[in-house]
């Protein structure tokens, strides 16, 4: 008889996030399963409730973390610290936006109404794991739980073809960045003898490797499939095509929320794992946040189609959070967490607004329906102009905020060649945004386009209070960049 | 050490080369005089006489699904039988916790229907994914062969 099997310790209270998006998704696809007629508003009221608890679970989670200090558990391969907290509430106001634009665009699009819910609570619980992983396999298995929900959400919009492209495009893009991450995961482990986050770092910091060659093959391997996900160039050429393609709430969860989850893997592997390798990987990381921001930019400003538009101006804002991903100090740290809290509030608001201007069918994302907006739709015009302004990082939005974050955390650590290239591409970006805006308001309306009715409920409260906080943020950053500063990363052993 | 496997890696070579010969041989060598006869599907050596007469479900992949389902469950109870007596309490929390996760989907297929053999439920038609403009004679065409049994249908191509 071996002896009973000692059992790992877990910490139940830092498992409340997860196991609530996971058994909320299991719930609400079991009732759908068993009951035949649900009223349409119980998928979304039940996400966003989810989402809701999630978040007001996070303040006392947040203050015991300060109060105890950093935690690991299930033999240290889960952690909880404040950034992991900070970015599990960035996927929790993700998940509400989403279900809240989603609660019209399903009935619109005559779409069956459960299974984008149960999705988008599994992919949420999957973004959970990843910014809370401390073992590079569990980063893994995060990863694909968010992306494998995202691939399926991506072709949810059964009747149009480009649903279905897109998904196929993400998925096998999304497969081969998975292999690289693994190849990457492996190579790290051959060289470090570990995949637990705390004892490759440890085992860096005590060990100077003779050859070195099989843990920067990794590292590069573990930028490639993370770069994937995030959409760094040059990995970003699925990113136009899948938003395109996918359903707009979906683009607004992907947006939001898969790049949040991505940016807080990078900073978890290469700031606090490879952190002693810092000045092999600098170079690459300000090359790569360099071509993303003027390759963004400057692709963005020739595209026609809305949802493109807003695809690449998504490349450019992964481009500054690269900016101040590369720094690898604490001040870019919570300079990338604070500009991904705005950036979703940013990108979740103007996916709303491109929900309600698509129109029945999800198709009408050409400039032209965005001309004379203005006058058809003032309210919703004037939040989305708020929005994109906010996107430009036009004084006094939060956007501004954040940008001058990164490019601060940049110029600290020396890098001004990054922070000037990252100026000029937000000043070519910005054109990209003032073209809607002159769509918008100083062109007419084009004959023959119906004046849509009513602007439904759910998006609109996204819109606007996206549009709020992006300004409350920009009027007074304190309390944000406060939050994002006490959000450290840390490393705990188990 | 490596050497071993060198058996396998020229056995490799050796099937990879013996298909790209064949390949290319009969593609060099083969007497080509197509028409449209040999051009058309092979179907018992007769000329082919309609088309199937209506699009059918494609039911058994539902039914591959659902085996996929008790599959996974059962490689992960293999384990877990055998390891049970170690793992105590907690095992048996994680393994019903695991497999409630995987019946779940089974709940869900059978409540959308993957084992209703019936007659077919008519779904309300939505969209256009079918139209009723949309018939063989639109959606098929065919090279001149002789087709039988077209007499009186209106709009084929033969």
């Amino acid at each position: 008889m071996i002896a009973a099997l000692t059992t790992p310790y877990v910490a139940w209270w830092a498992l409340v996030p997860l196991i609530t998006f996971a058994v909320a998704g299991f719930l609400l696809l079991t009732v759908a399963s068993l009951v035949r007629r649900l009223p349409a508003v119980l998928a979304p009221a039940w996400t966003a409730v989810a989402g809701l608890g999630v978040l007001l679970y996070l303040v006392p989670m947040w203050s015991r973390v300060g109060r105890d200090g950093a935690d690991s558990f299930l033999a240290g391969t889960v952690g909880v610290d404040r950034s992991s907290i900070f970015v599990t509430g960035i996927l929790a106001v993700a998940v509400i936006a989403a279900a809240l634009i989603s609660r019209d665009y399903l009935p619109r699009e005559d779409l069956p109404g459960v299974e984008l819910y149960v999705l988008l609570l599994m992919s949420a619980a999957g973004g959970v794991v990843m910014a809370s992983a401390n073992d590079l396999i569990v980063l893994f298995l995060g990863l694909e739980i968010l992306s494998i929900a995202v691939y399926v959400l991506a072709a949810l919009h059964l009747r149009r073809i480009e649903s279905q492209e897109a998904a196929l495009k993400y998925f096998l893009l999304g497969a081969f960045s998975s292999a690289f991450l693994l190849y990457g995961i492996a190579l790290v482990y051959g060289a470090t003898g570990s995949t637990n986050m705390v004892r490759i770092s440890a085992f860096l910091a005590q060990n100077v490797l003779v050859d070195d060659a099989m843990l920067l093959a990794g590292l590069g391997l573990l930028l490639v499939g993370l770069g994937f996900k995030v959409a760094v160039v040059p990995f970003h050429a699925w990113t136009p095509d899948v938003y395109q393609g996918a359903p707009t709430p979906v683009v607004a969860w992907m947006a939001a929320g898969v790049k949040a989850a991505g940016f807080a893997a990078l900073m978890r592997v290469f700031v606090l794992t490879l952190g002693t390798y810092v000045s092999d990987w600098r170079p690459a990381f300000q090359v790569i946040a360099a071509a993303t921001v003027l390759a963004g930019a400057v692709v963005a400003v020739v595209q026609t189609d809305v949802k493109r538009m807003l695809a690449y101006s998504s490349i450019v804002h992964a481009g500054f959070i690269l900016v101040g991903l590369q720094a690898a100090t604490d001040r870019g740290n919570s300079s990338v967490l604070a500009y991904l809290a705005v950036y979703a509030f940013l990108t979740v608001g103007s996916f709303a607004v491109v929900t309600v201007v698509s129109g029945t069918g999800d198709a009408s994302h050409g400039l032209d329906a965005y001309r004379g907006m203005g006058r058809r739709h003032p309210a919703l015009a004037g939040v989305f102009t708020v929005l994109l302004l906010g996107q430009a990082g036009i004084p006094f939005t939060g956007g501004f905020v954040v940008k001058l974050g990164v490019l601060a955390a940049a110029v600290d650590g020396g890098a001004y060649w990054l922070a000037g290239v990252a100026m000029l591409a937000a000043a070519v970006a910005a054109f990209v945004y003032l073209r809607l805006l002159v769509a918008m308001y100083l062109e007419e309306v084009p004959s023959g386009t119906e004046t849509s009715g009513a602007v439904p409920l759910g998006a609109l409260v996204v819109a606007v209070a996206s549009a709020v906080i992006v300004l409350v943020v920009g009027l007074v950053p304190g309390p944000l960049l406060d939050l994002a500063r006490d959000a450290v990363p840390v490393l705990v052993a188990g | 050490m490596l050497g071993q496997y060198l058996p396998i890696v020229f056995l490799i070579v050796l099937a990879f080369l013996f298909a790209a010969l064949s390949f290319f041989a009969s593609r060099l060598l083969a007497p080509r005089s197509p028409n449209d006869k040999k051009e058309a599907p092979y179907e018992c050596g007769i000329i082919p006489g309609r088309e199937a007469p209506e699009r059918f479900p494609v039911r058994f992949f539902l039914v591959a699904m659902i085996f996929i389902v008790f599959d996974i469950e059962i490689i992960f109870f293999y384990p877990w039988a055998i390891a049970h007596g170690e793992m105590g309490l907690f095992g048996l929390i994680a393994v019903l916790v695991f497999s409630l996760a995987v019946f779940e989907s089974f709940v869900y297929l059978i409540g959308n229907g993957a084992l209703e053999w019936g007659p077919i439920r008519r779904e309300a038609q939505t969209g256009d994914v079918v139209s009723a403009t949309r018939t063989t004679s639109t959606t098929v065409s065919r090279a001149g062969i002789r087709q039988v049994g077209l007499e009186g249908r209106t709009g084929g191509d033969s």
